[in-house]
């Protein structure tokens, strides 16, 4: 089936999916509860979307389209409180986190629909030790090549999100010493990574999609597992490599900074994009994951080596103008308490030193998400 | 040469231990049926009035062991109830009420219109009440099931047991009134056992995780010290004639609600956990005899059916409103049929009243012995069904 054709979107809106926890609160283990919750949020009018993951111990939400910080916070506050309530009735922790601080991948279930079983035959034990939980980013594009533009020019800016929604220190009940281990699951996928350099929508869609489609590899946009990747059907372009923040809040302050972020680098205030730009990409993608907010970055233009945090800080406040626009002002005072005081990852590190036990962290986790931050 | 009778009477428990868990392991791979199940034919067929290898179970020590592993069941059980579930969700509660209530009202009926004496009726019917703990953790714990119906026969089975042993100990304290006319010995007997049992076993809710906060015990496997104060405790209600079931039950849910600092535990007390439920199921399947269940056969297949259907119907009536499926609460409701194995830990306490309630109760030793065996395939067929067990041909 060959690519289908680029739809137009209003151009900066934004739409966020967040993959999140569904736990046992008898031992703060994993549990199969995603067909269950889904009956009984099928029945509550949740607002936005929910859909099944590929294991049963992880359930998916959607917001609609948004154009503002405002809108968009509020529809997630209220999918929140939804799906809190819903865990209520049913005996199940809701939280979020990039990965289960010690769940056993061996002991999860392939929620039962034919492409999970799919992949879950292809890939085998990575799709079940791929219980890891994201949160991406939908920007609306004008066009196709709008899109491609967009997302190699933000190759630059990956490790801050990379860096301000890390919520996976902890893997199969050990510290990683990662502030995002969730990422290097991914990782594991082989098409993971970065887009091929191509400006333009024709070029993708005959030079790439259509060479690709023909070795067999591929049938949808659906196989790849990129970091950023364009999604023509619904005319956008998806960042995915931040982790599910513990809070709906911190969610759309991401989502917020993503979205002024490409209103700014529209204006073409930067240099354009080029191949060479991913040379340095790996690396300071594996700083962010690796060190979070304290790692360092190599700017992909002039190679200088520059902290990670100041990078943030900097771009933070270069974007206010852009953010006001789209009443996206509490966003970045958000992201700029996150970068002073630390992310997720130190949160859930704390809880660990505080209360001696990776179950504890994840009790904290489900208040958090609960309760929600400023 | 030494006298064989006693050498043989020695050997016969840990023979027939042997022989269950061999039982059980080939008959669980050929067939696909509980491991408990079998457990229990394989006690009942080597019981003393049947096949004779077990000599009558009076032994102290074995009752003792039996006790403990169902000890180590309910305390594992207590851990995973969340007495805040019936806060979000009283549907929950109210679903209790009504199948054990309907269950309670029901059996006795049938028990009268059976010409039953008053008092062992309403036995019957406070014992008919409860699921058995053991046998819904152990298949649980077996297919490694996890949802909704999963997690609600485990809260309704803890809840019923609570209710059943109240109701029972009132019963008791009724019948001790009865025949002795003092007040003060039937309420000893009855709340105030219950009561100081449940409260034995809150305090070492306390005081376990308190202990293990003292230790450091951050991230350490807490497995070991929650056994041995399970066996504490239940040498000391046993010794002192205080009831075992609640206060381990009391003991696991403190431990859960109290908890000072989380700790991992191994589920099931892993090995110990095997071996003491293979002793469980034999002892307690050994205390039946044929000629017994013969006699209560009649009334037992009414009986189970009525209990049968008043726990589906109670379930199902309150599935919609409570969160889940009409699908899941009927399997719900059925996967509640086994029949609780401490009936028999409960009626062995009271012999020391000289309530010789085994012996009125004919129907009860049938009834028990159908559902140690059925109850458990009931069970895992609904969890099967509900498709909470992990689908063995996925990779």
């Amino acid at each position: 089936m060959p690519l289908e054709p680029f739809k137009t979107s209003d151009a900066l809106t934004l739409g966020v999916e967040l993959e999140l926890q569904l736990v046992n609160l008898s031992n703060f283990d994993l549990t199969d509860a995603s067909s269950d919750m889904l009956h009984l949020l099928r029945r509550a009018s949740l607002p936005g979307n929910v859909t099944p993951e590929v294991t049963e111990s992880m359930i998916e939400i959607n917001t609609d389209i948004h154009t503002n910080h405002t809108e968009l916070l509020e529809q997630l506050q209220r999918i929140r409180d939804t799906l809190v309530r819903a865990g209520d009735t049913l005996n199940v922790g809701v939280c979020g986190g990039g990965t289960h601080p010690f769940q056993h991948w061996p002991e999860r279930k392939i929620f039962a629909k034919p492409r999970f079983k799919e992949v879950s035959a292809i890939y085998g034990y990575l799709i079940k030790q791929f219980t890891v939980f994201g949160q991406h980013i939908h920007v609306g594009c004008a066009s196709g090549d709008e899109a491609l533009f967009l997302l190699h020019a933000l190759n630059r800016y990956v490790p801050h999100f990379i860096a301000l929604s890390a919520s996976s220190p902890y893997f199969q009940g050990i510290d990683t010493q990662f502030n995002s281990a969730r990422l290097n699951s991914v990782f594991a996928f082989p098409l993971s990574g970065r887009a091929p350099f191509l400006l333009r929508w024709a070029d993708f869609e005959n030079m790439y999609f259509a060479k690709m489609e023909s070795t067999g590899i591929v049938k949808s946009m659906k196989d790849f597992y990129w970091d950023i990747r364009p999604k023509p059907e619904f005319g956008t372009i998806e960042l995915r490599v931040c982790d599910t923040p513990l809070t709906v809040e911190r969610a759309a302050a991401l989502a917020c900074y993503l979205q002024a972020l490409c209103q700014y680098l529209l204006t073409q205030a930067e240099a354009p994009p080029t191949e060479d730009d991913y040379l340095v990409y790996n690396y300071n993608r594996f700083q962010a994951c690796r060190f979070g907010l304290d790692g360092s970055l190599v700017h992909p233009k002039t190679h200088e080596t520059i902290s990670l945090r100041e990078d943030i800080l900097t771009t933070l406040r270069k974007m206010e103008p852009y953010a006001e626009m789209m009443a996206g002002q509490p966003a970045l005072e958000h992201l700029y308490r996150t970068a002073h005081e630390g992310s997720d990852a130190s949160y859930l590190r704390q809880q660990y030193v505080e209360r001696g036990s990776t179950e504890s962290m994840v009790d904290a986790a489900i208040h958090r998400f609960r309760d929600g931050c400023p | 040469m030494p006298d064989l009778l006693p050498i043989i009477s020695d050997l016969a428990w840990p023979f027939a231990l042997a022989i269950a868990w061999i039982a059980g392991e080939f008959g669980h791979r050929w067939t696909g049926l509980p491991r408990i199940s079998i457990y229990g034919l394989v006690g009942f067929l080597l019981a003393d009035t049947q096949a004779g290898l077990l000599p009558r179970t009076d032994s102290v020590s074995i009752m003792l062991l039996a006790n403990i592993a169902f000890g180590l069941i309910l305390f594992e059980l207590g851990y995973r109830i969340n007495l805040r579930w019936l806060r979000t969700n009283p549907w929950l509660g109210v679903t209790s009420l009504v199948e054990a209530g309907g269950t309670f009202a029901a059996v006795y009926l049938v028990a009268q219109r059976f010409g039953m004496p008053f008092i062992s009726s309403l036995l019957l019917s406070s014992l008919a009440m409860a699921t058995s703990p053991a046998g819904v953790l152990r298949v649980v714990n077996e297919q490694r099931s996890s949802g909704q119906v999963t997690e609600r026969i485990l809260h309704l089975s803890a809840f019923n047991c609570v209710l059943t042993v109240f109701t029972f100990k009132v019963v008791v304290g009724l019948w001790v009134f009865q025949s002795t006319g003092d007040v003060l010995h039937a309420l000893w007997n009855s709340l105030i056992v219950l009561l100081v049992s449940a409260a034995i076993g809150g305090l070492f809710g306390l005081a376990v995780p308190g202990l293990l906060k003292k230790l450091g015990n951050s991230g350490r496997d807490a497995t070991v010290a929650f056994a041995i104060a399970v066996i504490i405790l239940v040498a000391l209600t046993h010794t002192l004639k205080f009831s075992p079931v609640p206060a381990a039950l009391a003991f696991g849910l403190m431990a859960r609600h109290r908890r000072v600092a989380l700790s991992q535990a191994q589920q099931n007390f892993g090995a110990l956990g095997n071996l003491l439920t293979v002793l469980l199921f034999v002892f307690m399947a050994a205390t039946l005899e044929w000629p017994m269940v013969m006699a209560g056969a009649g009334l037992a297949l009414a009986l189970m059916a009525v209990r049968f259907a008043v726990k589906t119907a109670g379930v199902v009536a309150f599935a919609r409103v409570s969160g889940i499926t009409w699908r899941k609460g009927l399997l719900t409701g059925m996967a509640l049929t086994p029949l609780s194995a401490f009936v028999i830990l409960l009626l062995e306490q009271t012999r020391h009243l000289g309530i010789g309630l085994m012996d009125e109760l004919a129907a009860l030793a049938a009834i028990t012995l159908l559902l140690e065996v059925i109850g458990p395939i009931v069970t895992q067929w609904a969890l099967v069904l509900s498709k909470e067990v992990p689908d063995t041909t996925e990779t």
